[in-house]
């Protein structure tokens, strides 16, 4: 559904490629772009939340393809980004290997675990895929526990790109920032080309799909390798950005969040994944903030305050989902097409 | 979880014999309980297609309010107050949150179950804080002796209950026009319905069963084990018996509480004991891994035959 206003024909297939099809959007994307490229001077103290945001929003991505375009259900997806932080902190760790090595590499390792995961996936379908992806998370983070002892926790060296050692939130923000706008921008092309085009084709009817020649097997399982690479990046800025990992950090919680953040932020759209992380985490560190606030109004309040945020977070998915079951994503182009015919209906 | 098996010594017949008895006696036990629970997953799934991954929730919540009722009124009491409050609050996810979303795609659908688990737990948290709670003696406590195995007794009534209640269930819907009726519907949706069948009310009858069959899992469990958060993964010990028996199988679903409950006090137990320490909780999903590379469908449930 792509709005456009009258007068504005495409005349080339280059402007019918176009991701940024109108001035309203290539405008808003140069803002958007330079508003986030000067984050350390607005953010402030809260630039440790854009840090999150930009690294679960890679994460989101990957899931992003795989479930909103693959159509393929994924309760698990935390478990690869925990395969991705704790590959690179043993590479960075153990074997000393500078960042922009550890990165790739841990996430190339995350990438064939996902084609190992995805290889089931032709067999096992919808609900069962889910709750066979809800089965490997609960049994990574059990693996992963026992092969490091304890919680789990390691620590991980500091960034360091040709001697220049990343030490603060901000100078790691710009870091995240690369691989999130890079991450962004791979995942809004990829669904253009022939192989979003066949993941799509894989969601809509995966053997209609195959009698037009998709081979299911090779695409599904890429599905799963594409996204477990991205959450590969993402553990791994995770593990270098913390500097001390637990398999707290990517226990079966996260992994709901993962889901709710694609399904918060809109499931089939460029931006959603990007929406539902910055969603997911403003609300909960806005949570964070003004339950004290509360609670210092209402001290009765006072039990409630622990988990509030899974109760908030809970109410606010199933609202969300009843009301509009497109996402946020789909709720700013409403408002836009409101805006623009105001103050006329159609 | 329970109190079961010891580290064996290798090569000694009888404490082998002893072991697997033992197993089999508390295994028994503890999975009339699980099929218990695994009969409202399953009698949810199989009238709406619904995975309810907030399963988990429900049986905390009867544990939970049970207790909490105890301290005002008698067990008995409490008991049936608790079964009222899960059907009402069976009712009101069906109304409230599960109409709206008839005919939305699974993974809403399944996101809905899990944020509902998030809210039931984050509000038995907020009341009643994180702490291990016990039923006040309400059964004679002390340990039984069944087939020579001894057991604690709290077990031997639970696991009792429960089958009384299996049986209770199954009169119910061998016998009574809603059960008659929810089997129809379960069966073919359409057809049912132009029989006069309400599709609403059966919906709605199946979320409160499903939530009362949870919350006397939780009250048994309560019972044997005392009630605490780690009860909530007893949805996912279910959920295990379910996919074992078949998603839309009821009697798969008992049968594969039953063979769940086993395998975990016996394999899990071993393999704890004497391999890798904390095996025993992971034991369920090592099952559902395995039945879905081999026969998704489970052991009775309906082979899905894809056609375009």
């Amino acid at each position: 559904m792509s709005v456009r206003p009258a007068g504005d024909f495409k005349t080339s297939y280059v402007q019918d490629m176009a991701i940024l099809d109108t001035r309203f959007y290539r405008i808003g994307f140069a803002v958007l772009v330079a508003g986030l490229v000067l984050a350390p001077l607005w953010a402030g103290r809260y630039i440790f939340l854009l840090n999150t945001i930009g690294i679960y929003a890679v994460g989101a991505c990957g899931l992003a393809l795989l479930t909103g375009f693959t159509g393929q259900i994924s309760l698990g997806h935390a478990a690869f980004m925990a395969i991705g932080a704790y590959s690179s902190a043993f590479l960075s760790q153990a074997l000393r290997l500078p960042f922009v090595v550890a990165l790739p590499v841990a996430s190339f390792i995350t990438f064939l675990f996902g084609i190992v995961v995805g290889l089931p996936s032709l067999r096992i379908k919808g609900l069962y895929l889910a709750i066979a992806t809800l089965a490997f998370q609960f049994l990574t983070e059990y693996a992963l526990i026992h092969a490091t002892g304890g919680i789990g926790a390691t620590t991980v060296p500091p960034v360091s790109v040709g001697g220049w050692t990343v030490r603060t939130d901000r100078q790691f923000y710009y870091v995240v920032l690369v691989f999130w706008v890079a991450a962004g921008v791979f995942a809004a092309n990829l669904v253009r080309s022939r192989i979003g085009l066949a993941f799509m084709a894989v969601r809509d009817r995966d053997y209609a799909a195959q009698v037009l020649g998709i081979h299911l097997l090779y695409y599904k399982a890429l599905a799963f390798g594409i996204a477990a690479f991205y959450a590969g990046v993402a553990g791994s800025l995770w593990a270098h950005y913390n500097r001390l990992i637990t398999t707290e950090q990517f226990n079966v919680g996260a992994s709901i969040d993962y889901v709710a953040m694609i399904v918060i932020g809109g499931l089939t759209s460029a931006w959603g994944p990007h929406l539902g992380s910055a969603f997911v985490w403003i609300l909960s560190q806005g949570l964070r903030i003004i339950a004290p606030a509360v609670l210092a109004v209402f001290p009765a309040f006072g039990k409630i305050a622990t988990p509030l945020r899974e109760i908030v977070f809970g109410v606010t998915l199933i609202a969300l989902l009843i009301w509009e079951p497109g996402g946020l994503a789909m709720l700013l182009r409403k408002l836009k097409r409101k805006l623009d015919l105001w103050p006329f209906a159609y | 979880m329970h109190p079961v098996c010891n580290a064996l010594p290798a090569s000694d017949y009888h404490a082998v014999k002893e072991f697997i008895l033992s197993g089999l006696v508390n295994g028994l036990a503890v999975g009339s309980i699980y099929a218990l629970i695994a009969l409202g997953f399953a009698l949810l799934y199989k009238s709406t297609k619904i995975l309810n991954l907030a399963h988990g929730e429900l049986v905390l919540f009867g544990g939970y309010l049970a207790i909490a009722l105890t301290q005002f009124v008698p067990f008995a009491l409490a008991v049936v107050l608790t079964l009222l409050a899960a059907a009402l609050l069976g009712f009101t996810v069906e109304r409230v949150i599960m109409r709206p979303l008839f005919g939305q795609p699974l993974l809403s659908v399944i996101i809905v179950t899990l944020a509902l688990g998030y809210v039931v737990r984050g509000l038995m948290v907020g009341i009643w804080g994180g702490s291990t709670r016990n039923f006040p003696a309400a059964l004679p406590g002390g340990i039984l002796r069944v087939a020579g195995i001894p057991i604690q007794s709290v077990g031997v009534y639970s696991a009792a209950t429960a089958a009384c209640l299996l049986l209770v269930f199954w009169l119910f819907f061998r016998y009574s026009l809603v059960g008659i009726a929810m089997r129809a519907a379960a069966n073919e949706q359409l057809t049912a319905s132009t029989l006069g069948v309400s599709l609403r009310r059966v919906f709605a009858y199946a979320w409160a069963f499903a939530s009362m069959a949870g919350a006397v899992g939780g009250i048994l469990l309560g019972l044997w084990l005392g009630v605490n958060f780690a009860l909530g993964f007893v949805g996912l010990k279910a959920l295990a018996a379910v996919i074992l028996g078949g998603l839309d199988s009821i009697p798969g679903a008992i049968l594969g509480g039953f063979t769940i409950g086993i395998i975990e006090t016996i394999a899990g137990g071993y393999i704890d004991a004497n391999i890798i320490y904390g095996f025993k909780d992971i034991t369920a999903f090592v099952v559902i891994l395995l039945v879905l590379l081999v026969r998704p469908y489970g052991l009775f449930g309906t082979e899905h035959v894809e056609r375009l």
